[in-house]
């Protein structure tokens, strides 16, 4: 079933290509300065990948790229999560903490760049906290609903059976919000990736958000499309890998579909 | 010492700016070893009182102390096999039944020998490794007993335990309640809205008015049961047909119909 499944959404993939090359490169219907025709695109990436594009070639775009989501990922997870758990264990952090983030949250995360690069300059550490404000959100808020929709007798029956505060919340609390904590990841994930790009277009060195503003001036359509595919495949494969882990780490819930 | 005593217990609720009386001046004492069963109309505040002896909830006035001492909080000398079972889905059949213990302090070699007896008392061997949800309703409950008897506790606390099991299980999970409470006893306070299921398992029957609930008579069963000999016989079905269950149970009925009668008006 699964297999049928693939090869019908390959057909897609490759009728839509067959459409791109008739439009482009057979009839000229689009004029290849608005859009690359597939031979336009293919040399694009040929050239980034070999000879180099806007200061590096494609992996070493990639490469700072990834890092940068990785670490604004990491940080935003590693205070969201808890920051979340914890405002929905205890009503007082909530009623603490939540005017707070009532009042920066409707702030869209793009609205930070221009604040993150007037204190942190144009390199990484800004763009950087911009990832963390976006990311940071999603993780906060379902890791706030895994806990308040914990089912109140499983709390009843740890502390029924006399387990410790600490051991409750590693292997009660956590466990029970964690089908939610990593719904908040998977939502934090795209969120860093959207930020990323956008705060790549606006000034950086390297990275994929680097190579799309260069050729936009550029007028390069060829590369541009490189650009978005590039940023695309990757989004792609950090949510699979983010999926991955979610499995190892939730055996139960995988035999439970099964 | 009595093994459970609720004395003079009120408990009042305020549900949406509206006060209610839950629990008018309960007072039951439970001996060490005696199964009680307590039966009254839906919303009868039964389940509060196990509640409160657990430690889930607290008296608004009058006591409920567990051998001698006032329930303060929670603990595993007070097991409690809940309704909806309540085991931990992200924990196999062996990791639940053994967090007790671990909590407890008690040896990993220990651990591994007592959770296999308390595995092979409820007829579980091979589903060590499974989780919950791998499990039917009747094994997951079974499990669910488990965890409260391998504590090895002073008072087991159940709440209408086999209320979520289809008719079928429910009988053979009642009958080898039973087995284990004839052959293993402890201090049992039980709640069920089946008058069966109480006559059947206990040795005293406590019923309840409707709201604001009280302890309206205690019927002793357990003459009645050792003397008309109940126990030789292996089923249930056996045993509800012997004329000193019938009589019983419908003495039980009687008493409850008039309070359900009263609440459906």
């Amino acid at each position: 079933m699964i297999a049928r499944r693939s090869i019908v959404g390959l057909g897609t993939i490759m009728v839509l290509v067959g459409c791109w090359y008739v439009l482009t490169s057979a009839t000229g219907l689009v004029s290849p300065g608005r859009f690359p025709s597939p031979q336009d695109a293919w040399e694009s990436a040929w050239q980034v990948t070999v000879t180099g594009y806007a200061n590096g070639r494609l992996h070493e775009h990639i490469l700072h790229s990834l890092k940068l989501i990785a670490l604004g990922f990491l940080v935003a997870a590693g205070t969201g999560v808890p920051l979340g758990l914890l405002m929905g264990w205890s009503r007082r952090a909530d009623a603490i903490i939540s005017p707070i983030f009532l009042l920066i949250r409707p702030i869209p995360p793009l609205a930070w760049i221009p604040l993150a690069i007037l204190w942190l300059g144009l390199g990484d550490a800004a763009k950087i906290m911009v990832i963390w404000f976006a990311a940071f959100v999603p993780s906060v808020i379902n890791s706030y609903t895994g806990v308040r929709t914990i089912e109140c007798y499983v709390v009843e029956a740890a502390s029924m059976l006399g387990t410790p505060r600490w051991r409750f919340v590693l292997e009660v609390l956590v466990p029970a919000a964690s089908p939610m904590i990593f719904t908040g990841l998977r939502l934090s994930l795209q969120a860093s990736w959207t930020t990323l790009v956008a705060a790549e277009l606006v000034g950086a060195l390297y990275g994929l958000g680097r190579i799309l503003n260069v050729a936009q001036q550029d007028i390069y359509p060829g590369m541009i499309l490189v650009g978005m595919i590039c940023v695309a495949i990757l989004g792609w494969a950090t949510t699979r890998l983010l999926a991955h882990a979610e499995s190892l780490a939730l055996p139960w819930l995988r035999t439970a579909e099964a | 010492m009595d093994a459970i005593r609720f004395d003079g217990v009120h408990k009042a609720f305020r549900r949406a700016g509206i006060d209610f009386v839950a629990l008018e001046k309960v007072d039951l004492a439970i001996a060490p070893q005696e199964f009680v069963a307590i039966v009254g109309p839906s919303g009868c505040g039964k389940t509060t009182c196990l509640r409160m002896a657990a430690g889930f909830e607290f008296p608004t006035s009058g006591e409920v102390t567990v051998d001698g001492r006032i329930v303060t909080a929670p603990g595993p000398d007070r097991a409690v096999v809940f309704q909806q079972f309540a085991l931990f889905p992200w924990k196999t059949v062996f990791e639940n039944i053994e967090l007790g213990l671990r909590n407890k302090g008690v040896p990993k070699a220990e651990r591994g020998d007592r959770v296999a007896e308390a595995i092979a008392l409820m007829n579980l061997q091979g589903y060590e490794t499974a989780f919950p949800h791998q499990l039917s309703g009747g094994m997951q409950q079974r499990v669910a007993i488990a965890r409260a008897y391998v504590l090895d506790p002073d008072v087991l606390l159940m709440d209408e335990p086999f209320g979520a099991l289809d008719a079928q299980t429910r009988v053979v999970m009642q009958e080898e309640l039973v087995r284990l409470a004839r052959r293993n006893p402890r201090t049992v306070l039980f709640i069920t809205h089946s008058v069966e299921e109480a006559v059947y398992l206990a040795d005293r029957v406590a019923v309840m008015t409707r709201r604001p609930g009280r302890i309206k008579e205690v019927i002793n069963v357990k003459p009645v049961r050792v003397a008309e000999h109940w126990d030789d016989h292996a089923r249930i079905e056996d045993v509800m047909d012997l004329e000193s269950f019938v009589h019983l149970r419908t003495r039980i009925w009687k008493s409850l119909r008039d309070e359900k009668g009263s609440q459906d008006r």
